[in-house]
């Protein structure tokens, strides 16, 4: 059985919003299924649709093999759910919230506790259980955004961006907590920007562009779709690297090209053998190269080729924005 | 059923629990009140007899104190909530098995308990100063009750515009609905003494019944027709609230 499945799913907040354009997707048990796109791609959309928070425009959804829009509550039972945005009560303790949130599911006040002592030690929260959690940095906060995602034992969690902003240590044990709790059996629907995340942690992956699954398998299957290898050429200008691109997709061996701005992605099987081919080529075409890298196809290698651009770029954008602003 | 109120239970627990760690916000509801008593009654008290053929005017004055005072808590649900739904936590709730209307039922009882508990720190001032009570400690317990139960239905509307808005400003804006109709009621002097076209407009308020019903245990004795017009309004205000509140839960339901 399917741990997750969607038919057509679409959500549109307005007929020029259309947030999930009709996506499938089929998730076996067991699975870390990793959903990849930038911000405003439809990840968290489709999460909200398929953890009963939003009722989706069209389509089919079964979580667990339970119809979200008809039996919305038993879906609630079997998930946990830690969205992108830690939703915690700064009033409450640690203990206090993933003790109500027990409770909430109508687990027993003994189980509850035991399992509330259990979680803590897992998060590494058990110091700070019993202070106020307005007083938790953010990484606390995300582990015990997790740890209420858990308490009730689901099957099924769904992560949504869950190491945003997290620094590299907090980031590993997340890792590490999913990576254990799936060698157990437990199936992981995960979102994500950090291509790393996707190409560690997951078994499959869908990328999402502008609301439509745009490219799906296991990163290896991905990135082999591509070619092994990927050769990277930036030149002075944007025109200049539409012009490359055309003599370098003419080339013996090239698999594909990709094109983003000054920057033309070529991939191939045998990288090391094509580049002295490429620079010749390039320079006979009256083409100076202003830099050239030859490395391994990677996750971002597939993105770009799938979406036109890089996630990686965009996540770098994303870091000096923030910093930026913090300045 | 018992899942229902199970859940009820717990959020109310939580939501006291956190008022009990905020106990700045519920002193401004304490202190309006009896500032209004004060000053009302140190007014118009001397002359309320000869004006309007008021013997005790602070038995009079003390369910617009209560009425004050259970309105200034019931707009604490509403505010909230509205900081549940911008912090995400109401979201993590609705990731629950709790039944939907549990999770605003929780803290709207909240309001209610917190409205007893001011209500006889109210009746006991009152009290101390040389108020009446003429239908003794099941009186009182009655009005306390009647109290409580108006803050519940009351507290719907700052729930519903949270519900339909997350905005704080207008949850709190919900709670000032309240003052024009304490004041198109028999608030400093009996109906009999208003001009026509004020009468007409109290004849018509729901606060008038629940004024003159509370009033009635406190000055006049047990008398049901006026108590049983208050338990009227009070759940006539109850049936709008809850329905504008279960109608805003679904529309952000979804």
């Amino acid at each position: 059985m399917s741990a997750v499945a969607a038919n057509g799913l679409v959500k549109h907040f307005s007929p020029d919003i259309r947030a999930v354009d009709g996506i499938d997707l089929d998730i076996p048990e067991g699975q870390v299924f990793g959903f990849l796109g930038q911000n405003g791609s439809g990840k968290t959309t489709t999460v909200r649709m398929l953890t009963t928070l939003l009722r989706p425009t069209a389509g089919t959804a079964r979580v667990g093999g339970i119809d979200v829009l008809a039996d919305p509550d038993r879906v609630r039972k079997l998930v946990g759910v830690a969205l992108q945005e830690v939703g915690l009560d700064d009033l409450q303790t640690g203990r206090e919230q993933l003790s109500l949130q027990s409770r909430l599911f109508g687990i027993s006040s003994g189980e509850t506790r035991r399992r509330v002592d259990h979680l803590l030690e897992i998060v590494s929260l058990t110091d700070a259980a019993d202070r106020p959690v307005k007083g938790y940095s953010g990484g606390m906060k995300r582990r015990l955004d997790l740890a209420c995602a858990l308490v009730h034992e689901p099957r099924i969690i769904f992560l949504d961006e869950p190491t945003t902003g997290l620094d590299p240590v907090t980031r590993d044990q997340v890792w590490r907590y999913v990576e254990e709790l799936n060698r157990d059996g437990v199936t992981f629907f995960l979102t994500t920007q950090y291509l790393e995340e996707a190409d560690r942690l997951c078994h499959d992956i869908a990328i999402m562009d502008r609301g439509k699954i745009v490219a799906k398998g296991s990163p290896a299957e991905l990135k082999s779709s591509i070619g092994t290898d990927a050769i990277t050429v930036l030149f002075a200008s944007d025109d200049d690297a539409q012009r490359a691109d055309s003599r370098i997709r003419q080339l013996p061996g090239i698999d594909s090209t990709a094109l983003a701005g000054r920057e033309v992605v070529a991939y191939l099987r045998n990288g090391a053998s094509a580049v002295a081919g490429i620079v010749l080529a390039l320079n006979d075409a009256g083409l100076t190269v202003s830099e050239l890298r030859l490395a391994q196809a990677t996750l971002d290698d597939v993105f770009l080729r799938a979406t036109g651009h890089h996630l990686e770029v965009d996540k770098r954008v994303e870091v000096a924005a923030v910093a930026g602003g913090a300045a | 059923m018992t899942r229902f109120i199970t859940t009820t239970w717990l959020l109310m627990a939580r939501a006291l629990r956190e008022a009990r760690r905020q106990p700045a916000n519920d002193l401004g509801n304490a202190f309006i009140p009896l500032f209004f008593y004060a000053v009302t009654v140190g007014a118009v008290g001397g002359v309320a007899r000869e004006a309007f053929g008021v013997d005790d005017y602070k038995g009079f004055q003390l369910p617009v104190a209560l009425l004050q005072g259970a309105a200034g808590i019931a707009g604490g649900a509403g505010l909230a909530l509205t900081q549940d739904i911008q912090s995400g936590y109401f979201e993590k709730l609705m990731l629950t098995s709790t039944p939907r209307f549990a999770i605003v039922l929780g803290r709207m009882l909240a309001d209610a308990v917190k409205a007893f508990g001011l209500s006889i720190l109210i009746i006991a001032m009152a009290l101390a100063v040389g108020s009446g009570f003429e239908t003794g400690p099941v009186g009182m317990l009655v009005l306390l009750v009647g109290t409580a139960a108006f803050a519940l239905a009351y507290s719907g509307i700052g729930v519903a515009i949270a519900l339909k808005t997350g905005s704080p400003q207008a949850a709190q804006a919900g709670f000032l609905i309240f003052f024009p109709l304490l004041f198109l009621a028999p608030t400093f002097a009996p109906i009999e003494v208003f001009a026509t076209w004020l009468e007409v407009i109290a004849r018509a308020n729901p606060v008038t019944y629940l004024i003159e019903g509370q009033r009635s245990l406190i000055t006049a004795g047990w008398e049901p027709a006026a108590l049983a017009k208050g338990a009227a309004a009070i759940a006539g205000i109850a049936a709008l609230t809850f329905t504008l509140t279960g109608l805003a839960l679904r529309g952000r339901s979804r």
